[in-house]
């Protein structure tokens, strides 16, 4: 099959770069993930890869193969053999479910419908859908027919463009397992476009963040929740609790306590981000005050099997989130206990010169995965 | 324990009730088909008319017109010049909407522009070009040349709002220009194809006028030669009817032959342009392509008056008075207009019933606005009148019939502008507005108009366009003492004084470009104008 390679990528539509200097590296069979907010520049990406835009600088290497190279290579973006599931799917709606999925099969296999068969079976989709047309299909129904359309012809890479977008949460997690176990089965490389962090983190063997048209890290999905390189990246990867602190000697001190470092070598003034569910939160018992920060509950909003608190620590401006479990959350009002589980990350105030040393510098953490 | 009973027995007759409620006729409704009534007053009228005949005067009428021989010829021309015609079109418009044709902003004009100029003009200018462009091969060539564009606008549009991700999918599955045109494109132009051509097809079938300059004989010639020799009106209503139903035939060919290709979309798709093809060393031959038909198509007409006008000022004639021309434009803009605004007012309710409601009854009322335009001009024309001379005596020999009568003849084509544009609207847009406690026709009203305002004044151009290029309608019902540049350019001409005509046909010319120009610039980009 085949490793993707992306090297330097500098793409722009004319007015300002969309995309500068994108380095991305797909392991062979491996799903990667970019995560992006709208106009971050993913689906250019995505169209760079596939060669419906030419970059103004960096190559695109498949399987080996160089498929464009600035001023260079531009190889079409049929000669390119990588499957491509648009939004939405956008299946023909000509032809059959059995027609769109054997589409790109040479003559002779789209006459018998072996592959076809075959290949809707793969994405879990019962034969009986073949005759169909795509308007009777359900909207996931619909993407998988897209999928296994875009792998009928054994790509060795795949491109999806925000595949679950507009599917309802239940359908969401069911077609991401079908596409997971699909492209599992065939061994395909493939990279998803995203804007849903979930999503990214459950289907990614890596995930790469794309902001602002800069890959900003890229990493295994547990590598870049907990250690985030960036204080922006923590908060758009998932809820982050983010208190001022004073680094040194492997732990900071701030609101929360004194709290153990995931970089020991950080010093001086920093903001220091906690994940909302690395907060836990006791019953405040009378003559426990050593065993953590108090804190009264001033919101609590349910969630099914978990709840998010809002804290307000004792004596202290600050207020902060804990994610709980659902069922013994505490109800406003009531007075708690916080302590913190497991490290934390600090980031250098902005503005401020305290960071020790080179060494310090959160880029470390990139080689540490 | 009774109430409950009672509340069981209660709840589906009122439910009951409601459905019946909501499935009322509503007033949009009511007017839907008061238009398609009177769409078909025409046809009514002339069925009237040849049953007054009786069947002697209509066997009279076919055995002395030849009429084999003549049916021979419109089925021979249609089938020349409709394929011919897509061909141009749909070539056209996908080097315009898919390539990077040098000057796409300006083709796109040139292109639509022959569409403007009247055929009577552009008959003229051939028959005196060369003699032997009149005939069978002249009234092919100038049917192909100037209604290309019906096909070009309809397949141009399509392109523009068709899903690029369906071609990006094809190219990304290793399919190439050709191949991903044949297999994507292709099957998603069908309907905007087949009703282009479905409009060259009936524009063949009932145009006559240019026929008469190019002493070529059709069915539809032939029906006017017998009313303007007076032979027989029944009998030439008799022809006309017999011309009406190949226009049936065809309207229900096309409407079998679509079937399944009015695709829904089943996605939004992607908002984005379209990646389009470098022609490479195709460049030049397809600029000597475009640049060929527009001087055949535009540049022969156009070319043709300016020599018609050198030809008024080097000799001693001088041309019709400045008076003339100066009423003859004012009495042509103002029966535009009004019929323009007419047609709009009338295609509206239909327009609106053929997107929303997928009925038997909504589809009805669309064909038979439809079937106004199977009927030549010139027998709808007739018919009005004969029927105001003994119905509605009031309106004989007024403006207000004359504009009737355009805007009834022109209301297809502002259907087909409006389906468009109100296809596009969201209905729950609509919905909002009814659940905010408006109405049905506050909603129309309120939300369907502001948000198809570019579709109605597109339509309103349109038809105003076609009111410029209409001679058949105020030859009959222009009341006397007004003349139309059309018609006073067509008085001129036949007496072979084309330098009196020229004047007449400049500013009819110039007019008619103008108002393309409007409607290309303002509205042509618009996504889905003139979807079909």
């Amino acid at each position: 099959m085949a490793e993707l390679h992306c090297d330097e990528i500098t793409a722009s539509y004319g007015h300002g770069a969309v995309l500068s200097g994108v380095d991305l590296v797909v392991p062979d069979g491996t799903l990667t993930a970019i995560l992006g907010a709208s106009g971050s520049g993913k689906t250019t990406l995505l169209r760079v890869i596939m060669g419906f835009i030419a970059q103004q600088q960096g190559t695109v290497i498949v399987g080996g193969k160089v498929v464009a190279r600035a001023g260079e290579v531009h190889l079409p973006p049929e000669k390119r053999s990588i499957g491509y599931v648009a939004q939405e799917g956008a299946l023909y709606p000509h032809l059959s479910v059995a027609e769109n999925v054997s589409f790109g099969l040479p003559r002779r296999e789209r006459k018998e419908s072996g592959r076809a068969f075959e290949v809707l079976e793969l994405v879990g989709l019962d034969v009986r859908y073949a005759q169909r047309r795509p308007h009777e299909l359900s909207g996931g129904e619909q993407r998988r027919v897209a999928l296994a359309r875009a792998l009928a012809p054994r790509p060795p890479l795949v491109l999806l463009d925000e595949p679950f977008s507009g599917l309802d949460a239940a359908l969401r997690a069911e077609t991401r397992a079908a596409v997971l176990h699909a492209l599992a089965a065939q061994g395909t490389t493939a990279v998803l476009v995203t804007h849903d962090q979930a999503e990214a983190l459950s289907m990614g063997r890596e995930v790469g963040v794309l902001m602002a048209g800069r890959l900003i890290q890229a990493a295994a999905p547990a590598v870049l929740y907990r250690t985030p390189l960036t204080l922006d990246l923590a908060r758009f990867v998932g809820e982050a609790v983010v208190v001022p602190g004073h680094a040194g000697g492997g732990t900071v001190s701030c609101p929360l306590g004194e709290l153990p470092l995931v970089d020991r070598e950080v010093g001086g003034p920093v903001d220091a981000m906690i994940r909302p569910e690395q907060i836990q939160v006791h019953p405040a018992e009378p003559g426990t005050s050593d065993r953590g920060v108090m804190a009264t509950v001033t919101a609590r909003t349910f969630y099914g099997p978990d709840s998010v608190l809002r804290l307000q620590l004792d004596g202290l401006p600050d207020s902060v989130s804990a994610r709980v479990l659902g069922h013994d959350a505490p109800a406003p009002g009531e007075r708690a206990q916080l302590t913190v589980s497991g490290e934390v990350m600090a980031y250098p105030r902005s503005g401020s010169s305290a960071a020790i040393g080179e060494s310090s510098e959160p880029t470390a953490l990139l080689t540490s995965r | 324990m009774s109430d409950t009973v009672q509340a069981i027995k209660v709840q589906p007759t009122v439910r009951a009730w409601r459905e019946r409620g909501t499935r009322r006729p509503s007033a949009l409704l009511m007017t839907g088909i008061a238009v398609a009534l009177l769409a078909g007053l025409p046809v009514v009228i002339t069925v009237v008319q040849a049953i007054q005949g009786g069947a002697g005067a209509a066997k009279t009428a076919f055995t002395a017109s030849a009429t084999p021989t003549l049916f021979l010829h419109t089925i021979e021309l249609a089938a020349l010049a409709t394929p011919a015609s897509g061909v141009l079109g749909l070539t056209t418009a996908w080097l315009v909407e898919r390539t990077r044709v040098p000057g796409r902003r300006i083709w796109p004009l040139l292109l639509v522009a022959p569409l403007a100029v009247p055929l009577f003009v552009t008959s003229y200018a051939w028959a005196t070009l060369s003699p032997s462009l009149t005939g069978f091969w002249g009234a092919a060539g100038i049917v192909t040349f100037s209604y290309y564009p019906i096909v070009f606008l309809l397949v141009a549009a399509s392109l523009r709002v068709m899903d690029p991700a369906l071609e990006e999918t094809a190219r990304s599955l290793g399919l190439g220009a050709r191949r991903t045109f044949l297999r994507v494109v292709l099957p998603q132009l069908r309907a905007a194809l087949l009703g282009g051509m479905l409009l060259v097809l009936l524009d063949t079938l009932v145009e006559f006028d240019a026929f008469v300059a190019l002493k070529f004989r059709t069915l539809s010639v032939n029906i006017y030669a017998q009313y303007q020799l007076g032979f027989s009106a029944a009998g030439a209503a008799a022809l006309a009817l017999f011309s009406t139903l190949i226009c049936v035939v065809v309207l229900l060919g096309e409407y079998r032959l679509r079937g399944g290709a009015n695709y829904t979309r089943i996605s939004q798709g992607a908002r984005r342009g379209v990646v389009r093809y470098a022609l490479g060393r195709a460049t030049v031959p397809a600029l000597l392509g475009l640049g060929l038909l527009v001087a055949v198509s535009l540049g022969v007409p156009l070319g043709l008056l300016v020599h018609w006008f050198a030809q008024g000022t080097s000799t001693a004639g001088a041309p019709a008075g400045a008076g003339t021309l100066w009423s003859a434009t004012l009495t042509t803009v103002l029966l535009g207009a009004a019929a323009g605004l007419l047609a709009v007012a009338m295609a509206l309710p239909v327009a609106i019933l053929a997107v929303r409601r997928s009925g038997r009854l909504a589809n009805t009322i669309e064909r038979s606005v439809y079937l106004s335009f199977a009927l030549p001009d010139l027998v709808a024309a007739i018919a009005l009148a004969y029927g105001a001379s003994h119905v509605a005596h009031f309106l004989y020999g007024t403006v207000a019939l004359m504009v009737l009568a355009e805007a009834m003849l022109f209301v297809p084509f502002a259907v087909v502008a409006l389906r468009g544009t109100i296809g596009l609207i969201e209905p729950s847009l609509e919905e909002s507005g009814r659940a905010l406690g408006l109405g049905p026709l506050r909603t129309v009203w309120r939300v369907t108009v502001p948000l198809a305002r570019p579709g109605l004044a597109a339509a309103g151009v349109l038809v105003f366009t076609f009111v410029l290029g209409d001679l058949g309608t105020a030859q009959v019902l222009l009341p006397p003492g007004l003349t139309t540049l059309g018609t006073q350019f067509w008085a001129d001409s036949g007496t072979v004084a084309f330098a009196a005509a020229a004047p007449f046909a400049a500013v009819l010319v110039v007019l008619a470009l103008l108002s393309t120009y409007v409607l290309m610039s303002r509205f042509g980009r618009a996504r889905g104008f003139g979807e079909a």
